[in-house]
């Protein structure tokens, strides 16, 4: 279950992780693309320690916030997507005390159809919305007294490891789709590192 | 890293503060700084044509804002798109009434942001168009030509939408000739070695002492291959046999050419270049119209080269040659 207490508990172990990856998701990245996607949730961290103090009590609020956050760190595809998935999550707990194993796995459906909306990508793309889309089934299908925390981690790794020897068909990682056959996409590696850390 | 700076963190908000210093006819706005536009305000009634990406290739983007060119920008950090909010009050300014298109190269990240600019100006009605620009060759095959990067070809589009704007365009005039011109145009790069973006201190890419990569895109993307660095002509004639084609250029024709440096290539080998694309041009029968060869949208300290050309009809031959002022260019 999600309510606020747990969400704004996971916000700083979500930027110490940020910061702590930063320099493994360049590097991920400059395999790809740009080498920025680290330094791009480095300063999405920032801002959102920056905004800790003074977190709203709401779910709602507290997701706001934070969108408010990283849409003035950066404007790289990553930091706006993270910007509309938390938009969302405002949007979709609006009114919510608490979010339960069912409703969390919506949400993250939710966010799946938003960015793919917004970004372009499809399922199957090899992006963080193949990620995304595996920890909403996880958490779907999931037995009612499942511990939901290593089973978001466990599918996150699934999708990491079902995805690997595909090749990337969005963003720049797609111009060199053959070459991205083996490699981690870095979007889901960051996702991966997000789980792990709330 | 070896560069001339002094927090890595601060390096694009520095480096706008000396350039609006050092040329006072632009100016910065928006909470942060992050938008350029002209002192002088909105021209009213004319189009605003704004632009936007991230910093690091200059004079792309924000230096391409001035007289019969663009009307403000959105500047994002090294390499990353601008935020959204830049892109609004980038676009506000530009607004004089007759509308705002949004003209710029096409990546992810500028266009989730623009797009959604747009949708909250368009809520208080504002008129915008979008025109992306995707004149690199390299990144998509002809098939998904929507789907390529924009790279120097920007500053030939821009001059076109410029001039057509300040020549009393509607939206709809500006837009089509935008959309135009970037049809009309093919680019494709080579690079020589890295650049590093300082915020992360690290290389974009490694590349062997004696390697190019061609087809690079312009934040160090991988380009079609890489081994020994050939002779300029080679290079030359390679990279016009992958313009060209899409162009389907004729003798008796005309053509925009720009042989550009991404950063650390000095003009005289870009005139090495020019100099073979000049004879292929020749020896074609094309008429090459206002060549121009020198750093216009690069990757800081990068080494290598791009070549772009437009084929160009009546009207956007007299576009371009209309004139135009920004502080890195000036077309008289």
């Amino acid at each position: 279950m999600l309510d606020v207490a747990a969400l704004t508990a996971a916000l700083p172990r979500w930027c110490a992780a940020m910061h702590d990856a930063m320099a493994e998701l360049n590097a991920l990245d400059g395999r790809l693309g740009d080498a920025d996607l680290g330094v791009t949730l480095d300063k999405c961290a920032t801002l959102v320690e920056q905004a800790l103090p003074d977190m709203p009590d709401t779910l709602e609020g507290v997701f706001k916030r934070c969108a408010q956050a990283t849409a003035k760190a950066s404007g790289s595809s990553f930091g706006t997507l993270l910007t509309v998935a938390l938009m969302t999550g405002a949007k979709r707990c609006a009114g919510t005390t608490s979010l339960g194993r069912t409703d969390l796995a919506e949400l993250l459906t939710d966010i799946v159809h938003v960015l793919s909306a917004r970004g372009g990508a499809a399922l199957g793309d090899k992006t963080v919305l193949d990620g995304l889309q595996a920890i909403a089934q996880a958490l779907a299908t999931a037995p009612q007294d499942a511990a939901l925390r290593p089973a978001a981690r466990q599918a996150a790794r699934d999708a990491l490891d079902a995805f690997r020897d595909k090749p990337n068909r969005m963003g720049r990682a797609r111009m060199f789709a053959d070459k991205t056959i083996g490699l981690d996409d870095p979007g889901m590696v960051a996702l991966q590192r997000m789980v792990d850390a709330v | 890293m070896k560069k001339i700076l002094n927090d890595p963190n601060a390096y694009v908000d520095e480096m706008l503060e000396g350039l609006c210093l050092a040329h006072p006819e632009l100016q910065r706005r928006g909470d942060g700084g992050r938008v350029i536009v002209r002192s002088r305000g909105a021209v009213p009634g004319k189009v605003g044509i704004v632009t936007g990406g991230g910093s690091g290739h200059l004079p792309v983007f924000l230096g391409y804002v001035g007289e019969g060119l663009l009307d403000s920008c959105a500047v994002g950090n090294v390499f990353a798109g601008p935020r959204m909010d830049d892109c609004i009050e980038a676009m506000r300014a530009a607004d004089s009434g007759a509308g705002v298109l949004q003209l710029y190269g096409n990546y992810g990240g500028d266009r989730m942001n623009f797009d959604m600019a747009a949708e909250m100006l368009e809520f208080e009605g504002m008129a915008t168009a979008s025109v992306r620009v995707c004149d690199d060759v390299a990144s998509a095959p002809a098939a998904q030509g929507d789907k390529r990067r924009g790279v120097a070809g920007l500053v030939l589009v821009y001059k076109v939408a410029g001039a057509r704007a300040a020549a009393g365009g509607t939206l709809d005039q500006v837009a089509a000739v935008a959309r135009k011109a970037n049809a009309a145009c093919r680019s494709i790069g080579v690079a020589l070695s890295p650049c590093v973006v300082p915020e992360s201190g690290q290389a974009s890419f490694a590349i062997d002492e004696g390697d190019v990569e061609f087809g690079m895109g312009i934040h160090g993307e991988p380009g079609i291959w890489r081994g020994p660095l050939k002779h300029a002509d080679a290079l030359a004639d390679e990279m016009l046999a992958h313009v060209l084609p899409e162009l389907a250029l004729a003798a008796g024709d005309r053509a925009a050419v720009l042989v550009n440096s991404v950063g650390a290539t000095p003009a005289e080998e870009l005139y090495i270049l020019y100099r073979r694309v000049a004879q292929v041009m020749a020896e074609r029968g094309v008429t090459v119209v206002r060549p121009m060869v020198g750093r216009y949208a690069t990757s800081m300290e990068m080494a290598g080269a791009s070549l772009s050309v437009m084929k160009l009809d009546a009207e956007l031959e007299t576009l371009l040659a209309a004139p135009a002022e920004c502080p890195f260019w000036s077309v008289r």
